[in-house]
């Protein structure tokens, strides 16, 4: 299974919060999955109370054992400074190639994340991240991952491939949605389309995104649901329980997202499960 | 793997708490993570955005911009009258934008209803000790503490039980109440027995639970937000409005540039043409229409309450006529929810309910009535109604009998049975009552005429194809067994083995006798009914057959079978001609509903619990149960039934096929009376003759005397043959060429004619010449106009027989059948004389009063629009036989 391996070095970043430690094991689980290294990292920014900084110590320190216990090669490191610019240092020092970091309810309430620590990441480092929002901490594994795409994506096989890898992870179903827009014409209105219909518009990106699931021999169902993106994939995901959701990063910009708002934002805020929200870096 | 499945140690690991539970510090730092354990309001419009969107939709724009170019008119031209117009216009867009605001308003209450269902104080044990803590400060991790009548404040996880039992019925409907504890337990967490939720309540016992999900991450939050966020989208008429309204504006403001272009042609000044530009914009808009459209839905949603269904939101009344699919819950609504005793299997032979005798020794009897825990309070009888049912037969068979229960093993739907032990007449017995899959593997004997025999092969085959025969009857069967503990002390654990098997016990929920002719109805008129329900597939389909529901065999999927399936297989199983949903929870519904309406069907769905919520909001028409129904569904539905009977939705599909015919017909009505106000305009223009017909007077017609007469017709009664049409096609346009046509080029034409012929009447009577012009306070020219007004009100009062029908003859339903059509015109009348015949109508119309000469010779035009479109529904009926035969 070499050549499903695009991530042989993951970093999940621990801080004082239980979401953290949440979004650290779905990066263990994956890095057991694919036999990576995993880096488990605590920077301790300047004004850090000693309880917090005991609450992330604690947290790093039973990743680590979890780690251990499961086989699953690990690190931790601690650091003093700044968490975006210390982590950057460790992704380029030991060729990181995926960070999971959890998002803070705060950053949630902050139109396209603007100066949150998780936007930084997201930006800044070189390597992929997958930016973590914890709401349920019931489903330990996700069985029904929902994976909302759009008709032009960018990374289709890093997409298809780290969707392949959290569904091989935990043993998971994937349904695939995508929120068309909706027909209308001025005079006559709405036109209503069957999902037989919709499925003959499917974009090519959305079959290639399929097609490396079927590769990867993943369980998958496609869904199509014209409408508003954010409101279908949330009404979705809480009407079929799905266990966790996973998009792709927005990709507009900051003008855009105020003027069109951002589906990536809103669903943030609305999910029912977790929520991994993942900017890409290795070209197709 | 979920929570559930993990060990109580695992799980505080996974949530990072101990026995001790969470600190205070933690707990707050937890709470600024997690958010408040609330229900939110998630995408709630604020009520300005909801009172700007009612005066802000196409139809309000296109009204605003009449009444802009209004105003700007009465400022190039003063004392034309379009100041007036302008605010006539604007007060029609602000009542109409009230009354619909209200109605919303009052529509979006069922959140509120569902946070009434969470508990304000919660007991939690922080810091090592027990406290009592706002529910909304609930977090993950924290260990909260449960006993008797608690509601659960948030999804939780059991880590300590004694004896406790909890009510889901908010959640899956089923209001029996469950055996709950500690252990770790594979499986969906919905279904764990280690799992309590939020908004559940504790029935007996206590225990200690770890909190995993707060606020909307819980299953509760979960209903919550699909009641706030599904949408059933918006109504036809409404979508029928939007596009006939950009119809008239791209018409109207065509017209407008064409007579501009025309006025500059033949040589009018430019502001000139400008004004009458604008006039032919005014008179194209039909001011009158949203008013006429939300009274008659009101007076529809009358009707309907007559009919024993409350409806909810206006445009539900048209909605509920364009439904195609009805998908209906069984007990209750197709029968009467009133459970009897029917049939008894009992030493092998099947005897009806009547026939059976027994005394208050027999087993099978003390068997129903001590294993039964409903009670007679005076005379009432109290509890499930199988139970009661169970109960009132024994007492009827035997009389109160007498014994003191000891003990008690509580149904349990994953065990499907209940037993309980008690001390009668100094014996001690044991009863166990429940499914027959459950009950008979743990039977060793059979008791038949006093003498207990072993249960061998044939006769477990004989008991279980009583059972199928039963079930067949569409009867709900239960299995009675007891066994014999006087001279023994029973453990709890060997209650239930060793059994007796005491028979079968078939109870009938009769089917309500208005249903198979309403579902006779629903086929004549093309409407699938299918029929969603808890019960067995074999009960099922004994009383889809009975009611008429199903002939052939139909295709039963049962909940299981749904929740594996695919949508695709779904759709493919809905595409079959019968289906029945059977052993389905209230989750289910809003699946079926889902794959229905993506399918292009109109939807109607009926629920009565707090889970059908989602399901009702997202069809387009939710009907709660009245009676039976929670404050939720009642909240979140469209309708509301008060009788809780299907056949009154029937009723209501049916009135709301009147309304959507009604609806055409004012339409036609209030679209006639366009023409002879836009022609005036165009013989002005081209002919250069003094204005006909001035903009206050179209007002008087538009807001005015069309009204009541527009609205009488909204009220006429359905046709005969209205439930035996298919539901209109969803691509089926309200205002579609053969109404446009008949209202524009055939009896708008004719009233134009005696407009114009009202006009030339009394100016060539006062020795006019042609092409003289006159002022506009010239007293002829007034009367002309007046004559012109007079002419489009004595043939809108003909055309309103006319727009009865537009296939039948005026006298076909009863010329007498709507009296409100007389009302209608009588008013239309009075409002005329008083604008013809009163100083304050003449001054406001600038009208004068016209001799009666000029009524009579405008009649025969009225005659003339009568006869000419009797005649055309004759020579279309004689076609339209010809092509059907």
């Amino acid at each position: 299974m070499l050549s499903l391996i695009m991530y042989h070095k993951i970093l999940a970043a621990v801080n004082e919060h239980l979401n953290s430690e949440v979004a650290a094991h779905y990066a263990l689980s994956l890095a057991k999955e694919l036999n990576a290294k995993l880096f488990i990292c605590f920077v301790a920014g300047k004004g850090m109370s000693q309880n917090n900084r005991r609450a992330a110590e604690d947290a790093t320190r039973r990743l680590f054992n979890e780690a251990i216990d499961l086989g699953v090669q690990a690190e931790s490191i601690a650091e003093m400074g700044e968490p975006v610019a210390e982590i950057g240092k460790i992704v380029r020092h030991e060729g990181i190639s995926l960070v999971f970091a959890s998002t803070r309810r705060e950053d949630i309430h902050k139109r396209f994340f603007t100066g949150t620590i998780a936007r930084s990441l997201s930006l800044k480092l070189s390597c992929s991240v997958a930016l973590v929002r914890v709401v349920h901490s019931g489903r330990v594994q996700p069985s029904k991952i929902l994976v909302p795409l759009k008709a032009r994506i960018d990374h289709v096989d890093e997409r298809g491939r780290f969707a392949a890898h959290m569904a091989k992870t935990f043993g998971s179903k994937v349904f695939v949605f995508h929120t068309p827009k909706p027909i209308a014409k001025f005079f006559h209105g709405g036109i209503h389309l069957t999902p037989q219909e919709w499925e003959k518009r499917i974009s090519n990106d959305i079959a290639r995104f399929m097609d490396c699931l079927s590769r990867y021999k993943v369980e998958h169902e496609g869904r199509l649901l014209p409408g508003k993106a954010a409101r279908n994939i949330t009404i979705e995901a809480f009407a079929k329980r799905h266990d966790l959701i996973i998009m792709g990063a927005s990709e507009r910009n900051l003008w855009a997202s105020l003027l069109r708002s951002s589906p990536v934002e809103e669903v943030l805020r609305e999910t029912p499960c977790d929520l991994i929200i993942l900017k890409p870096r290795h070209e197709d | 793997m979920k929570i559930n499945s993990l060990t109580k140690d695992e799980a505080l690991r996974a949530l990072v708490s101990t026995d001790e539970g969470l600190t205070e510090a933690e707990a707050v730092k937890r709470l600024s993570e997690s958010g408040p354990n609330e229900i939110r309001e998630t995408r709630k419009k604020s009520l300005i955005i909801r009172a700007l969107h009612q005066i802000t939709h196409f139809l309000a724009i296109l009204l605003w911009t009449a009444a802009m170019l209004s105003f700007l008119s009465e400022y190039l031209h003063p004392g034309e009258g379009m100041m007036p117009l302008g605010l006539a216009i604007i007060g029609v867009i602000m009542i109409n934008a009230v009354f619909t605001f209200v109605q919303e308003y009052r529509a979006e209450k069922a959140i509120e209803a569902l946070k009434m269902l969470l508990p304000f104080f919660v007991k939690v044990i922080r810091d090592g000790m027990e406290k009592e803590v706002p529910s909304r400060e609930i977090v993950p991790g924290d260990i909260i503490y449960l006993s008797e009548g608690d509601r659960v404040p948030a999804d939780s996880r059991l880590i300590e039980s004694s004896l406790l039992r909890v009510n889901n019925a908010s959640l899956t409907g089923e209001s029996e109440t469950l055996n709950r504890d500690s252990l770790p337990a594979e499986g969906e967490l919905l279904e764990s027995p280690n799992i309590v939720f939020a908004g559940t309540t504790i029935t007996s016992g206590s225990g200690k639970a770890l909190v995993f999900a707060t606020g909307m991450g819980t299953e509760f939050g979960r209903i919550a937000h699909l009641t706030i966020a599904v949408e059933a989208g918006p109504s036809p008429l409404q979508q029928e409005i939007i596009r006939m309204t950009r119809l008239i504006a791209v018409l109207s403001t065509l017209m407008g540039i064409v007579f501009f272009a025309a006025g500059q042609v033949i040589g009018r000044g430019f502001w000139e043409s400008f004004l009458f530009a604008v006039g032919i914009i005014v008179a194209n808009v039909p001011e009158g229409l949203l008013p006429t459209v939300t009274l008659s839905l009101a007076m529809g949603s009358q009707r309907m309450a007559k009919r024993r269904a409350l409806i909810k939101t206006l445009t539900s009344v048209e909605t509920l006529g364009s439904v195609s699919v009805i998908c209906t819950d069984k007990t209750g609504t197709i029968t009467q929810n009133n459970m009897t005793v029917a049939k008894i299997w009992h030493g092998f032979t099947v005897l009806d309910a009547r026939e059976f005798t027994g005394s208050s020794s027999d087993p099978l009897l003390r068997a129903v009535r001590f294993c039964n825990n409903s009670k007679v309070i005076g005379n009432q009888y109290r509890g499930d109604p199988t139970e009661i049912a169970l109960l009132r037969f024994a007492i009827d068979k035997a009389g109160d009998m007498q014994g003191e229960r000891i003990m008690e093993i509580p149904f349990d739907s994953d065990r499907k049975m209940m037993t309980t032990l008690h001390a009668i007449d100094g014996l001690k017995l044991s009863f166990t009552k429940g499914a027959m899959e459950s009950v008979l593997p743990l039977c060793t004997g059979l008791l038949n005429s006093g003498r207990t025999v072993a249960l061998d092969e044939q006769i477990k085959k004989d008991a279980l194809a009583a059972y199928h025969d039963l079930m067949d009857k569409g009867l709900r069967v239960l299995a009675f067994a007891f066994n014999d503990y006087s001279d023994q002390t029973p453990e709890t654990q060997h209650l239930e083995s060793g059994l007796i098997f005491l028979g079968l016990i078939g109870l009938e929920d009769p089917p309500r006798p208005e249903v198979p002719a309403a579902l006779i109805k629903c086929r004549d008129a093309g409407i699938r009914v299918i029929m969603i329900t808890g019960d067995g597939s074999r009960t099922a389909v004994a009383v889809a057959r009975e009611i008429g529901l199903v002939n052939e065999k139909p295709l039963v999927v049962e909940g299981s079978e749904l929740a594996e399936m695919t949508d695709r297989q779904l759709r493919e199983k809905l595409s079959s001609e019968e289906i029945i949903f059977s052993r389905m929870a209230p989750k289910h519904k809003m699946r079926v509903v889902t794959v229905l309406k993506e399918e292009g069907k109109r939807v109607a769905v009926t629920g009565d619990g707090v889970n059908d919520a989602p399901a009702l909001k997202k069809a387009d028409i939710g009907i709660a149960m009245g009676l039976t129904g929670t404050d939720v569904a009642k909240e979140a539905a469209d309708m509301i039934l008060l009788d809780d009977n299907f056949a009154t939705i029937v009723n209501a599909v049916e009135e709301g096929r009147a309304v959507y015919e009604n609806i055409r017909k004012f339409m036609t009505y209030i679209l006639s009376s366009n023409i002879p106000e836009i022609v005036p305009y165009l013989l002005f223009i081209l002919l250069k003759i003094p204005l006909p017909l001035t903009i206050m007077q179209i007002l008087a017609v538009d807001l005015g005397t069309d009204m009541l007469p527009a609205l009488a017709l909204g009220a006429e009664k359905p046709t005969p043959d209205l439930m035996k049409k298919p539901p209109r096609a969803p691509g089926e346009r309200l205002l579609n060429r053969g109404l446009l046509g008949r209202a524009y080029l055939f009896l708008g034409p004719i009233e134009a004619a005696a407009g114009m012929f009202g006009f030339f009447f009394v100016l060539l009577s006062g020795g006019w010449q042609w092409k003289e012009p006159l002022a506009p306070d010239n007293s002829l020219y007034i009367q002309a106009t007046t004559a012109c007004l007079t002419a489009i009100i004595i043939t809108q009062a003909a055309n309103v027989f006319a727009c009865r029908s537009a296939q039948r003859s005026v006298f076909v339903p009863g010329f007498f059948s709507n009296r409100l059509i007389f009302s209608g015109i009588a008013f239309e009348f009075a409002l005329q004389f008083f604008i013809v015949y009163h100083p304050w109508g003449n001054k406001i119309f600038s009208t004068a009063p016209v001799p009666i000469v000029v009524w009579l010779v405008l009649i025969p035009y009225a005659l003339l629009l009568l006869g000419a479109d009797e005649a055309r529904k004759a020579i279309v009926g004689r076609r339209r036989q010809r092509c059907s035969s």
